[in-house]
């Protein structure tokens, strides 16, 4: 076929697709209507067992409630600031990132072993959750096309500097201690750094490094045997119904017990009466799959993949190598958290205390992904506006 | 963007679905495969099933006396599985029950390691405990304050070892078949008695709550209730007027005979124990059964103390917890009656057959004498004055005669021993209930296989067992049952003590009918002939004259037989069994005192004050 040259009347469409709004309204309503179900499944988790003590039933819903509204307002406010402008300023989100994990490590307070807290004494902030978007920006700005590059390509300078990112931040979370978060910190390196079309050497290089390091720490005592039974109670199928595999052993019972259709929102009997523990946090799809059964269950599963599938469609049709990194963070953000934490629950993966993207009580995870979920937007809203004009001023010359 | 990226997008797409389906087939196999196994474990792991314990049944006698009932009582019980993981519980405890900690833990961890489920740490705690133990209860998990029922016994140390007496059912108990079903630790069984042999009767039905804890097993929600059936009630063949009655004759007679010395050796009568069955040969109905020394069944009533379980158990209290009654004895004399049935029957001897009594028998030859108990000899004897002088001469040579029949192929007193029912248990409703001895070729072949030498049967043996000597053992019951036969004229009634059982709505449930009635066909005229002999047993210059002298002999006509055996290294062991009225008998009395010395004159006087309080005489 003869490629038409392009016309005036050609201009006066992309005018007018220019001015029709561009906003991924799929995206951003399944990330609401599944945040918003987390906060009704939140509900039903706590309002029996009242978790930490707190005497209203409403507490985690009001808390997740106003955790979600701040998601969304950020998630819009973020809109109007062209992503392509914060790029030169990553080693100011490399350094806030940095500054908030270290903040945690003096003014932070302990659970469950792990100082990843800060009280500001109307709500607390989990610094690891917010750090995850700062580092994503940081990576993608090292990792995309610099000034000069005629074409985006990954040299070992991009590599050791982005490398040296991540380890900052890993460090700092593994400090908290906080190993499920450094673990996910991790994966959208990873991530990233495979999108970025890196070469494959430069992966067994990290993996060797890092596979060295942990040898390394396991040996000289950092890693306790307890802490790796525990990841790797999983992997024994005859689980101890005792310690680190009771914990399983229930979600496993809920979410089995839940059947096709499930027990019913508000009656799972298992979360009732308090049997999985964490069941609003960590173990909040135990609770989906014992009140909602497998229909719920596959429902969540499919709504999370098109979340995910939507950020990296969009990262993919995104104008530039920094969109689209960023892009494929989030997504690689969502998914890592969303896959570990679902295994877990059901047996499959290492029972390492992550939430659940969305559903898990909260604000800062969902604030974070929230900020994630806006980023994505934003990269589709500002996407086509200067590869339009540029069209268009090519045309109209 | 360039091809190679988008590959890479491809690939982490492929990816994340890949792992979806993984994460889907993996609910699928948790929910849709195993949904119904996870289901169950779930409702198994979060519901706990509690019991209510049913009231025991009451026992009554004959005239709806009520013996024994059950009253609830408060009482602590802890699962031990639960409360050993945890300190602080069992400090409560020992403070709120006042028990000192060491004692529990070591009480809750013994019953844990041997998997008890349930343990009562405190009987009857006071209202104020209870309260407490009832109001903090969320924070005592595995503590439970439960009702249970204790045995009351309102005539005391009354027909103790026909009752029996009810205790905390064991270790072994709960792990046995029997035991299996409906009952858990703590729980209150019978131990002896008529409370273990009406066991499943009496111990109702438990009450059944089913209900949800939370991980820390505090109690959530009821699922299910269920509330317990009272036990059935029993109601005695016993009059407990006469049990009362014959007990105190008994134990005044032998308080008595203690009193007398036994004029061969000088040394005072012994008399550990005796025993005194009244019978009413009409149907088998036990009226009294009567063993002593005895107990208090109250002593058993929330756990026995060291002290009187001590009592109970040192030999020189001579076994207060046997039932005298059923176990076995030699019989001596009394079991001349076989004797001479058998004689009559296989024509050993006749009516008329006289054999003359010196004193010494040398049937067996001159290196084997056989003595009489009266050295200075009878005379010439028919069998009616062998039975009123209980003349051992003429029984041995009936005893001999039956040998030397057909060779002793048949063991024909054996035989006719079995007839009259000895050898085996009589089948009352009593626990261990002891068969007695009748001994024979075989026996005697099994019990000496070591020693050859003893393990033929002698005619000697059989001339012995005549005489009721030798190995022969039997129950007073045996002979009040034989008793009742010749009472009868053969026929045979298995005797029992539950007249009848009622549920708790008074709705009679079992009857105990006299279907186990059995006719032996014997020879009535050899019955009458021995039934003469009876009778002058008791009427001038019979061997239990002395006892009867005063009795009113012609109004009353009773038959009785009076029995001496010995015993090796004790003393003789002393009975009367006898039946009255001749005639029309109502009631059938056997008595036993051991190491006693003669039956007529120590065991005739307890026949004879009985038989004037059944029949109303001063």
């Amino acid at each position: 076929m003869i490629r038409r040259k392009k016309t005036f009347s050609d201009f006066d469409n992309l005018r007018r697709k220019r001015s029709r709004i561009r906003f991924d309204f799929l995206l951003f309503f399944l990330a609401i209507a599944v945040a918003s179900f987390g906060v009704l499944i939140i509900y039903s988790a706590t309002r029996g067992t009242l978790p930490g003590g707190v005497s209203d039933p409403w507490f985690y819903l009001k808390k997740q409630a106003i955790g979600l509204a701040v998601g969304i307002v950020l998630c819009i406010v973020i809109q109007f600031i062209n992503y392509r402008k914060i790029r030169k300023y990553w080693w100011l989100f490399f350094t806030a990132g940095i500054c908030l994990l270290i903040s945690v490590l003096f003014l932070g307070y302990e659970v469950y072993g792990s100082k990843g807290w800060i009280d500001l004494k109307f709500f607390t902030v989990q610094p690891s959750e917010f750090s995850k978007i700062f580092m994503i920006v940081a990576l993608a700005a090292v990792m995309s096309k610099w000034r000069g590059e005629k074409i985006q390509r990954v040299t070992f300078k991009k590599v050791a500097i982005s490398f040296a990112v991540t380890l900052s931040f890993v460090a700092l979370v593994l400090l908290e201690p906080d190993y499920g978060t450094a673990l996910i910190y991790f994966i959208i390196y990873l991530g990233i750094l495979f999108l970025s079309g890196a070469n494959f050497l430069y992966f067994l290089l990290i993996l060797g490094l890092t596979a060295g390091g942990f040898f390394i720490a396991f040996n000289a005592g950092f890693i306790k045997q307890y802490q790796l039974d525990r990841i790797l109670v999983f992997l024994n199928p005859s689980i101890s119904t005792e310690g680190a595999g009771y914990n399983l052993y229930q979600s496993k019972l809920a979410i089995g017990s839940g059947g096709l259709l499930g027990n019913g929102l508000f009656l799972g009997k298992q979360t009732n009466l308090n049997y999985i523990p964490e069941h609003h946090t960590d173990f909040i799809f135990s609770v989906v799959g014992e009140e909602l059964g497998f229909l719920g269950a596959l429902i969540i599963i499919l709504v999370l993949g098109v979340i995910i599938w939507r950020c990296f469609y969009i990262a993919l049709n995104s104008s530039d190598s920094f969109a689209m990194l960023l892009g494929s963070g989030v997504g690689f953000m969502i998914l890592s958290q969303a896959i570990i934490n679902i295994g877990m629950t059901i047996g499959i993966m290492p029972i390492i205390g992550i939430p659940l993207p969305f559903l898990s009580s909260g604000g800062s995870n969902l604030i974070s992904v929230f900020l994630g979920i806006g980023m994505v937007e934003n990269i589709y809203i500002w996407r086509e506006v200067r590869k339009d004009h540029e069209i268009a001023y090519q045309e109209f010359r | 963007m360039n091809s190679n990226i988008k590959i890479r997008f491809r690939i982490v797409i492929y990816l994340l679905i890949m792992v979806l389906i993984v994460l889907v087939l993996r609910l699928y196999f948790l929910q849709i495969m195993s949904g119904q196994l996870y289901a169950e474990i779930a409702s198994e792991s979060i519901t706990r099933e509690k019991t209510v314990t049913a009231p025991r049944g009451n026992i009554y006698d004959r005239n709806g006396k009520l013996i024994v009932k059950s009253i609830p009582v408060t009482a602590v019980a802890v699962e031990p599985h639960i409360v050993s993981k945890n300190e602080d519980v069992m400090e409560a405890l020992s403070e709120c029950l006042d028990m000192p900690y060491e004692d529990i833990k070591e009480k809750v961890y013994q019953s844990n390691l041997s998997y008890i489920d349930r343990l009562i740490l405190k009987i009857d705690i006071d209202a104020a405990d209870m309260i407490y133990l009832k109001e903090n209860s969320s924070d005592l998990p595995g503590v439970e304050v439960v009702d249970i029922y204790l045995r009351e016994y309102d005539f005391g140390l009354l027909a103790s070892h026909l009752l029996g007496y009810t205790g905390e059912i064991d270790k072994e108990r709960l792990e046995s078949e029997e035991y299996e079903e409906g009952y858990e630790g703590g729980d209150q069984i019978g131990w002896s008695g008529l409370e273990e042999a009406y066991e499943s009767i009496l111990k109702g039905e438990k009450g059944k709550i089913i209900y949800e804890v939370d991980p820390l097993e505090r109690p959530v929600s009821i699922k299910e209730e269920s509330a317990p059936i009272c036990g059935n009630d029993l109601y005695l063949t016993i009059n407990i007027d006469l049990q009362r009655a014959v007990e105190e004759i008994l134990y005044q007679s032998i308080l008595e005979v203690r009193q007398k010395k036994d004029s061969s050796t000088g040394q005072y009568y012994n008399v550990p124990g005796g025993a005194v069955v009244v019978l009413d040969p009409r149907s088998g109905q036990v009226l009294a059964m009567a063993s002593y020394p005895t107990f208090d069944p109250g002593w058993f009533v929330g756990g026995i103390s060291q002290t009187d379980w001590n009592y109970l158990n040192d030999p020189q209290n001579y076994d207060p917890l046997n039932n005298r009654a059923v176990m076995s004895f030699p019989p001596g004399s009394v079991f001349k009656i076989v004797t001479a049935y058998s004689g009559l029957v296989e024509e050993v001897i006749t009516e008329t057959s006289r054999f003359s009594c010196a004193g010494v028998w040398l049937g067996l030859g001159k290196d084997f004498p056989k003595y009489c108990w009266n050295k200075s000899g009878h005379g010439s004897l028919n069998i009616r004055g062998a039975f009123k002088n209980s003349c051992d001469i003429y029984f041995y040579q009936v005893g001999y005669g039956l040998f030397n029949k057909f060779n002793n192929m048949e063991e024909l007193l054996q035989k006719y021993s079995r007839i009259f029912g000895f050898g085996k248990a009589t089948g009352i409703d009593l626990p261990y209930e002891d068969g007695g001895l009748v001994p024979d070729r075989e026996w005697k072949k099994d019990y000496f296989k070591d020693r050859p030498e003893y393990s033929i049967w002698f005619p000697g043996d059989t001339v012995n067992m005549a005489i009721g000597q030798g190995d022969l053992l039997v129950t007073p019951l045996q002979m009040a049952q034989a008793f009742s036969i010749i009472a009868n004229h053969g026929i045979q009634f298995k005797p029992y003590l539950v007249k009848e059982i009622k549920d708790n709505q008074g709705e009679v449930i079992m009857e105990n009918s006299m279907a186990q009635m059995q006719d032996l066909n014997l020879n009535q005229y050899y019955l009458d002939i021995i039934e003469d002999g009876l009778v002058q047993v008791v009427g001038p210059g019979g061997t239990a004259a002395y006892a009867f002298r005063n009795f009113p002999l012609d109004e009353i006509a009773v038959a009785g037989k009076t029995g001496t055996a010995e015993f090796v290294g004790k003393q003789d062991y002393a009975w009367f069994a006898s039946y009255a009225p001749v005639g029309n008998p109502e009631y059938v009395i056997v008595a036993m005192l051991e190491e006693a010395g003669s039956g007529g004159s120590n065991v005739g006087p307890i026949i004879e004050k009985i038989y004037r309080y059944l029949f109303n005489l001063e």
